[in-house]
């Protein structure tokens, strides 16, 4: 039996996990909730209603980076950890399997559990988009893909937490606080004061909906006047998306390749 | 006929704790050995190194053959083993968890149905077979471990401690299993339950403090110190009353 076809028992077991876990269709339910209110509250509060043009609703009713996170931390926080701490690794750790495959297994499941809350959420803009709109701008599919690539990178990244914690709990706090507050607290310091920030995390996130339309564009079309916000935009410049995207790719490599070599070297004692 | 287990001065350091202590050990082929000591002695290390668990701090452990470091794989395909009390995964159901585990193994299909159907009868859990593990007892999954280390047929088993958890009535119904399964296999056994022992095994090795006290048959201990129980305590260093 070759490891591909062990992968694909893992990937398969590991998704069915995922599937019979309540998780899922929390966060599902949580994506529908986020759309529904946006679509909800913009009339309401907003005097001129949905903005000018669809690209900027579009950007409003992107939850991709927050999905990608919150499916990252619920799909892979104990992806390792859980088995050392759960003792599961008992079961499956005396079967013949490479210890590799069983995390490729474990990662490609909890990404694809990911893809579903993500694939979800961008059906939901784009029934709006169509709905309010009449189109579906070609720009929604740059976001989409920036947003696969956040949440791969996210991914790789709560598998390294999850491959040094000692429980899935730290693992999972671990990853919230490192892309909530430490790397947005970077972000905004690196940004606000003009310095290069492509390669902070959460930049990439921000990507997904700064492919759809700059910051002062959107309060353009929400009615905001962008000068209200006085000398805190006058040092910001543009994202560049290239260069957030590359700060994603070594996010994913590095912490996937991390969370593998201190995943290899734990033992079941 | 050969050696299914070879430990050969099998050492393991827990930082600076010395749990085995060049540990030399033969286990031929078919034969039921028990593996018993008090508690650190190190019964629990030397299985988890058997199974690749855990790294030996130096020597070497062979499976049928295979050096469990150097080839992982093949020395893991020839054993079934319940270590400590392991969890299964609990939002599956027990078909769930004997599919995945049988599928990693190479089954497939009918045959793995049918195994799977069969073991689970054998632990006397069909009523339970559909249901999340989630509600299942402590002796429940130990049952069901059992059926997971008998699933793919393995020539060798490795059991830490099988009976934990298990009532009276399920501790006689898991030694009949394992009494029958050790016809055909080799079966290597740690325990605290001397009379399980006694009635499974044909030789023990003692162990205390990492280190190999003696490795005899069950008969020429009860001749030598009467009872297993009292070759146990006079050589593990407790009081015989």
């Amino acid at each position: 039996m070759s490891d591909l076809e062990k992968l694909k028992i893992v990937i398969q077991y590991e998704f069915l996990k995922h599937f019979r876990r309540k998780r899922l269709y929390i966060v599902l339910g949580i994506a529908l909730l986020v759309e529904a209110l946006v679509l909800i509250l913009i009339p309401v509060l907003m005097e001129q209603g949905y903005p000018d043009d669809a690209l900027s609703m579009a950007a409003l009713l992107t939850a991709g980076p927050g999905l990608a996170v919150i499916g990252a931390v619920f799909f892979a926080g104990d992806a390792v950890a859980g088995e050392f701490e759960g003792k599961t690794g008992f079961l499956l750790f005396i079967n013949p399997v490479k210890r590799v495959v069983l995390w490729v297994g474990k990662y490609l499941a909890g990404f694809l559990a990911t893809t579903i809350l993500v694939v979800f959420s961008y059906i939901i803009i784009s029934i709006a988009l169509l709905a309010i709109y009449q189109q579906v701008p070609v720009e929604l599919l740059k976001s989409f893909g920036l947003c696969m690539l956040y949440a791969a990178s996210v991914l790789s990244v709560t598998f390294l937490f999850s491959a040094v914690s000692k429980g899935s709990m730290g693992a999972t706090v671990m990853t919230l606080l490192f892309i909530f507050v430490v790397c947005g607290i970077l972000e905004s310091v690196l940004m606000a004061t003009g310095k290069p920030y492509w390669f902070i995390l959460s930049t990439g996130g921000d990507s997904i909906t700064a492919v759809l339309t700059d910051m002062s564009k959107m309060f353009e079309s929400l009615g905001i006047d962008p000068s209200r916000f006085g000398s805190m935009l006058e040092n910001y410049k543009p994202m560049d998306v290239s260069l957030a995207a590359v700060g994603m790719v070594i996010y994913l490599v590095v912490g996937f390749a991390g969370s593998l070599w201190f995943s290899n070297r734990r033992q079941l004692a | 006929m050969g050696d299914s287990i070879i430990i050969e001065n099998l050492t393991k350091y827990y930082n600076d704790f010395l749990a085995l202590d060049d540990l030399s050990l033969r286990v031929p082929e078919g034969e039921n050995i028990g593996l018993l000591g008090p508690n650190g002695a190190g019964k629990s290390t030397t299985l988890k190194i058997m199974c690749a668990l855990i790294r030996a701090s130096s020597g070497k452990v062979f499976i049928d053959g295979f050096d469990i470091l150097e080839e992982p794989e093949k020395a893991l395909s020839r054993i079934g083993a319940i270590i400590e009390t392991p969890e299964f995964y609990s939002y599956l159901t027990p078909i769930d968890n004997l599919s995945y585990f049988g599928k990693l193994r190479g089954m497939s299909g009918n045959n793995l149905m049918k195994k799977i159907d069969e073991v689970i009868a054998l632990v006397k859990l069909e009523k339970w077979s559909k249901v999340k593990i989630e509600k299942f007892s402590r002796g429940m999954k130990q049952r069901l471990a059992l059926a997971q280390c008998l699933l793919h047929d393995p020539p060798i088993l490795i059991l830490d401690e099988p009976g934990l958890g298990l009532d009276p009535k399920g501790l006689v119904e898991f030694r009949e299993i394992i009494s029958d399964a050790g016809r055909s296999k080799t079966v290597f056994f740690a325990s605290h339950q001397l009379n399980e022992v006694d009635l499974i095994c044909d030789k023990v090795a003692i162990i205390n403090n990492g280190k190999l006290l003696i490795y005899e048959s069950i008969d020429v201990l009860k001749q030598k110190y009467q009872s297993l129980e009292i070759a146990y305590l006079k050589l593990t260093g407790g009081s015989v009353e």
